[in-house]
């Protein structure tokens, strides 16, 4: 165990949430530099439980899962009182290259950052597994361009620039209708509807439905999409929250994102269709048209790098200034990375 | 080899059971230390607690690795235990409380002891839980969730099916004795020797020869077997084997001290 703490040499400190902290690491075997989250165990004075559930279920669940797409557990060790968890280092994510306005995302950049994650995600659901948190923050990019889709509704962003961007907030806007409707019973339609949501705010850059309390959520998908009804969606009003809308008629998605061509108008209605039984899974996503069609996906390196990121490397030289800038709340972006 | 006499041996667990009734007087767990009664301890703090029975199984297999790696003189089994049970609530989403884990396993130990006050004691207490926990983990190399037999149970049973008329399943309560069977054999560690496969369809052939109910291809010399098409590996030499250690735990079961 001794030897597991010597293995990874602490580089920069990254972000802390409620149950971690993670740091930047060298892997001094591989010479990789991996991102080391260290749970807290017990921290909280006044209830000692132990291993949190959610850094639990992290660890079954990862350490079976192998895929380019997905978040990769390399190692996880336990030392003094507390655990850690060793994870691909991941440069940036998706949340980062949506708010950069100097990043031009074109078609074929999309086309490569929705093929990965449906890749990704198609795994999971294959293996049974729903993410239920997808959001532009989870789905991390590394800088050879591969995007892996991570997990941690654990750690919120330390420094983050606004405190509006809680937990629940975030994860209403990716929420599916029949969340919001309260049901218990759901499947990989949620994250099918999250991952519409994604796609939407990649187009249109800033948040697609932006609800302020949950009726707002369901208002705003109504509005857009027109409001459901039995027909529609047969067994809706049976739902343990259900509440009934004024009907709305459908907006014409061409309208909304006006820069779309009908392969891509046809993928994001099949991702967003209200009733999640009509909703389309991984794998008819990846047989739509959109993908076989041009312009090809760009090839991961080509993809655009946050300035961040470039000004990061720039500076890669003189680490003891980064480390600087980041207790000062300098300009570099001190997102947490992964 | 399949012999009259283990075929009594079978029998006779089944009239042992049933002349046992439900009256299992306490088990005075402090007075022998072994594995058995280690796991003894889970199941009953389990089914107290209300836990699944899944989630227990699960306990025992965690407590069995524990103390395959661990030296049952250095390490208390019932702390170890109680560890287990709520390490298995966590990772198998049946969430048990640790204060709850703490007083069933505390008054489980000391029949009729009032509730844990909160002093130093039960701080101590549930300090050393989460210490033991963490020590757990660590020992199994984070591993906490093994594959189960129920699962296959589930689907041989379900394959199964198709053998019997409706109302000949109905009233034979194979499913029912097969998943006692594999409840019961998580109480010894051999549990851990065998593949989840062959644990289970070892209790569904012993729930099968309980009730003198055949399926196709029951009493052939040298295969293939029912079960050949679930598990080909499985020959049957190893069934039998497996058989055995299942009654074993039923005979083990009659000398914990009460």
């Amino acid at each position: 165990m001794e030897d597991r703490l010597r293995r990874y040499e602490k580089i920069e400190f990254l972000g802390e949430g409620q149950f971690a902290t993670v740091y930047k690491a060298r892997d001094t075997h591989s010479d990789n530099i991996v991102a080391v989250k260290k749970i807290k165990i017990g921290s909280r004075a006044d209830a000692k439980d132990g291993i949190h559930r959610t850094a639990l279920r992290e660890i079954k669940l990862l350490q079976e899962l192998h895929h380019q797409n997905i978040i990769g557990l390399l190692d996880v060790f336990g030392h003094m009182s507390n655990v850690s968890l060793v994870f691909d280092f991941m440069d940036y994510d998706m949340e980062v290259v949506i708010k950069d306005t100097s990043i031009v995302l074109s078609p074929a950049n999309i086309k490569s950052y929705m093929l990965q994650t449906l890749q990704g995600l198609e795994y999971l659901h294959n293996n049974w597994i729903l993410h239920r948190d997808l959001k532009p923050n989870n789905l991390l990019v590394n800088s050879e361009g591969i995007l892996k889709i991570g997990d941690f509704g654990l750690a919120k962003f330390f420094g983050s620039p606004n405190r509006v961007y809680t937990h629940q907030v975030v994860t209403r806007w990716y929420r599916a209708p029949e969340l919001l409707y309260g049901a218990r019973m759901y499947g990989t339609s949620v994250d099918i509807w999250a991952l519409g949501c994604i796609l939407a705010e990649l187009l249109l850059r800033v948040p697609f439905l932006p609800g302020e309390t949950d009726l707002d959520q369901l208002t705003r998908i109504f509005s857009v999409m027109g409001t459901p009804t039995e027909e529609s969606w047969p067994g809706l009003t049976l739902l343990q929250d259900y509440i009934q809308f004024k009907p709305m008629p459908s907006q014409p998605l061409r309208h909304i994102f006006s820069a779309a061509g009908d392969d891509l108008l046809h993928l994001i209605s099949s991702l967003l269709t209200v009733n999640p039984l009509g909703r389309c899974t991984c794998e008819q996503a990846l047989q739509m048209e959109y993908f076989s069609n041009k312009p090809a996906p760009t090839p991961g390196p080509q993809l655009p790098l946050p300035s961040s990121i470039n000004r990061k490397q720039e500076e890669r030289p003189s680490l003891k200034r980064k480390l600087l800038d980041a207790v000062d709340g300098g300009s570099l972006a001190k997102k947490l990375i992964f | 080899m399949l012999s009259r006499g283990s075929m009594k041996d079978v029998i006779d667990v089944m009239q042992l059971q049933q002349s046992k009734g439900r009256e299992f007087p306490p088990v005075k767990y402090k007075d022998r230390i072994n594995n058995f009664t280690g796991a003894r301890f889970i199941f009953e703090c389990g089914l107290k607690l209300n836990a699944q029975p899944l989630t227990i199984a699960s306990a025992a297999v965690l407590f069995h690795r524990f103390f395959r790696e661990a030296d049952m003189n250095l390490y208390d089994p019932y702390l170890f235990g109680a560890t287990a049970l709520y390490l298995a609530g966590k990772s198998k989403d049946d969430p048990l409380k640790l204060r709850d884990v703490m007083n069933v396993s505390h008054n489980t130990l000391n029949r009729n002891a009032p509730p844990l006050e909160l002093n130093s004691d039960y701080w101590n207490l549930r300090d050393s839980i989460v210490q033991a926990e963490l020590l757990l983990m660590r020992m199994l190399r984070f591993e906490v969730t093994p594959e189960y037999p129920h699962k296959y149970m589930f689907h041989y049973l379900k394959s199964l099916q198709g053998w019997f008329e409706a109302d000949q399943w109905r009233r034979i309560p194979l499913a029912k004795a097969s998943i006692a069977f594999l409840q019961d054999f998580h109480l010894d560690s051999a549990v851990l020797d065998y593949s989840p496969q062959h644990v289970a369809l070892a209790c569904i052939g012993l729930a099968l020869q309980c009730y003198g109910v055949t399926v196709p291809l029951t009493n052939e010399c040298d295969g293939p077997f029912w079960y050949s098409v679930f598990a080909e590996d499985l020959n049957k030499d190893k069934m039998w084997e497996i058989m055995e250690k299942i009654m074993a735990v039923y005979d083990k079961e009659t000398e914990v001290p009460t």
